[in-house]
């Protein structure tokens, strides 16, 4: 984005422009509303104006029945999540008239969060999400290793163990990841990131010795659901990077080595094809992935090529990098064996 | 810069082609060249490029990633011109890799001691860009308009982005991430119709097929479902991936909802051929799963 360059007088107090907008709410109370409806309501937004003042002064001036929750009004709380032209925002931290004019319609449409029940108007549900998260072991279980000898010592971690989970530990469980979350949409026992998050930030902590445990909390509420679409990333107010964690703790999982899933080894065949061939054995994954289960999937692509006229492969298609992926990944697994001992060894 | 003369009144990218345009898929190949002929671009191979591992190898290693990636942008920097990919993943990789350098340069200067073992630097100059911007700024909509000698009038079009040149926010600097309107310029100026659905920002599923086949088809059928119900014509997207899904797996996803209809796929480019006057043989349509009957 380029910023227009101010001059100083004018940046301490922006330009202030006002906008008569058409704010559309969706309104549903259970069981005396048969289904979710939207309220129109007209107002002007000023530079400046966050989506929770807007709620605010709708509530005060012309329909004090609206419902939603919030704070504290300062992105901590994690209590006023709501979706604004369908991406899931703080309502506090969220300006209105960038949106506006984003959009270019003079109208913006407010909705609940997704994939949570709606208890009235812009209010959710998250205790189901909360379920989900108390299964995953959300706290540390202690690796006597790292716990001091004297009561009055901390136990301390290097700055390389802390930036493994630091920007984790900034969730403030507004559960916007999982409203955005193609993966709970589809399948609703699929945990959703944030909950991954927390196993993941409890996992990489070096205090812990409960992460077996807790990867098989994530296996078994699908760690390998997630789609990597990366909308968590997109809507994250914390700028936490869920599908990072996700991917983390699937790194995990497989270094532990206590699951062979269709998604481990996947990530194996990636990597090992791309060090071996600079390219992924497609023609054969199906059953690198799910073993002789996958000839059907095989046989099927091999007859549609043959229909077309064209001789199927089993041979890897090779990209002409293939020759330079051998040092790279030699080099890869030097600096990371370095790094481990250096982890290992510095407190 | 390369010592390669390039005709100056041709666009030229480096054109990273990702696993989507060789093998059984080499007709993609075969597609984009033409179609970009007609609008003045010329596609240069890599010499030497790498699977940028789709996200998958960062389940591992995130720093073999960052390093194979950093090699092949550093192609494009070597033949001194921009980085194109026709794929949505491979944009989304190697732009998060770009980002990533960019922000740490611990992890850059490592990266280039990894790249140093074969006497490549990475400079992190390239620029990355995608069909949506190929075509909508550097080539523009003006000269795509010029070129249309089969203008698709009145075909009702359901336009998918997909996610991963979406999601996040700042993987792309070209558009709004919230409002990308890149796709529906590009569809205007060939003569259609835009059909708004509800399904047109979720996922298509595709990168659950292997870990998680039963959710990847439920995300398909979904979206595919969505655009059906608006009665279009057809859907057209702007990744290779979705493509796959939406086109490859489309009839098993549907009668896994109980449903029965078909809903023709187009991948971007094929239907930029079309309305560019190249006929459905020269686009190789036969090839897709769902059959495009519509009379284009």
């Amino acid at each position: 984005m380029s910023e227009k360059i101010m001059p100083e007088s004018e940046k301490i107090t922006p330009i202030r422009e006002k906008i008569l907008a058409n704010i559309r709410v969706q309104r549903y109370t259970p069981g005396k509303d048969k289904s979710p409806y939207f309220d129109n309501f007209k107002m002007e937004v000023e530079t400046g104006m966050t989506i929770l003042e807007v709620l605010r002064h709708i509530k005060n001036t012309q329909d004090s029945s609206l419902t939603f929750r919030a704070f504290c009004r300062s992105a901590i709380c994690g209590s006023c999540a709501v979706k604004v032209n369908s991406d899931s925002v703080l309502a506090c931290s969220t300006q209105l008239m960038p949106i506006l004019k984003d959009f270019g319609k003079g109208s913006v449409t407010i909705t609940p969060m997704s994939n949570m029940p709606i208890i009235r108007d812009l209010v959710v549900d998250i205790d189901p999400v909360i379920e989900k998260l108390a299964k995953m072991h959300p706290y540390l279980v202690e690796n006597r290793e790292r716990v001091p000898k004297a009561l009055e010592q901390e136990s301390l971690m290097s700055q390389k163990e802390l930036e493994k989970f630091n920007v984790m530990t900034d969730c403030i469980l507004c559960a916007a990841c999982y409203s955005a979350c193609s993966s709970v949409k589809t399948d609703s026992n699929y945990a959703g990131p944030l909950t991954i998050v927390k196993a993941y930030r409890y996992s990489a902590d070096p205090r812990d010795n409960f992460s077996s445990m807790r990867i098989q909390a994530a296996m078994d509420q699908g760690l390998w659901s997630c789609v990597q679409c990366r909308k968590c990333i997109k809507v994250c107010p914390k700028d936490i990077r869920p599908a990072d964690s996700i991917r983390n703790m699937r790194q995990i999982s497989i270094e532990v080595g206590i699951h062979d899933t269709p998604g481990s080894r996947r990530a194996r065949a990636y990597t090992d094809d791309v060090e071996n061939f600079g390219q992924v054995n497609k023609p054969m994954l199906p059953v690198i992935v799910n073993g002789t289960k996958g000839w059907a999937a095989i046989e099927a692509a091999e007859a549609g090529l043959k229909k077309h006229g064209m001789e199927p492969t089993r041979q890897v298609c090779t990209l002409p990098g293939q020759k330079v992926t051998a040092k790279i990944y030699a080099k890869v697994r030097e600096i990371e064996a370095k790094e481990k001992n250096q982890g290992e060894n510095k407190v | 810069m390369s010592e390669i003369q390039y005709d100056e009144n041709k666009l030229h990218y480096a054109f990273y082609s990702g696993c989507c345009f060789q093998g059984a898929d080499a007709r993609f190949y075969d597609i984009l060249t033409q179609v970009f002929a007609k609008v003045d671009v010329e596609l240069h191979l890599f010499d030497e490029a790498v699977c940028c591992g789709a996200g998958v190898i960062e389940e591992r290693s995130e720093l073999t990633s960052l390093a194979i990636n950093a090699r092949n942008m550093a192609g494009a920097e070597k033949m001194g011109l921009p980085f194109y990919t026709p794929c949505s993943t491979c944009f989304n990789v190697i732009s998060n890799v770009q980002k990533r350098l960019k922000e740490s340069s611990k992890l850059f200067d490592q990266v280039n001691e990894i790249l140093a073992e074969e006497g490549v630097e990475y400079k992190g100059e390239c620029k990355i860009t995608h069909t949506l911007w190929m075509l909508a700024q550097d080539v523009g909509l003006e000269k795509l308009r010029e070129r249309i000698t089969n203008p698709l009038n009145g075909l009702r079009v359901a336009s998918y982005y997909g996610c991963h040149t979406r999601n996040p926010r700042d993987i792309q600097e070209y558009e709004s991430s919230d409002n990308p309107t890149s796709l529906e310029d590009i569809l205007k100026v060939l003569g259609v119709d835009i059909v708004d659905y509800d399904t047109r920002n979720d996922c298509c599923g595709y990168h659950l097929t292997w870990p998680n086949n039963d959710i990847s088809l439920k995300m398909t059928g979904s979206v595919v479902e969505g655009a059906q119900r608006q009665d279009v014509d057809l859907m057209v997207t702007s990744c290779p991936l979705c493509f796959k899904s939406l086109d490859g797996v489309q009839s098993k996803a549907v009668a896994k909802m109980g449903k029965d209809f078909q809903l023709p796929v187009l991948f971007l480019p094929e239907l930029v051929g079309l309305a560019c006057g190249m006929t459905p043989k020269d686009m190789q349509l036969e090839w897709h799963n769902v059959p495009v009957n519509v009379r284009l």
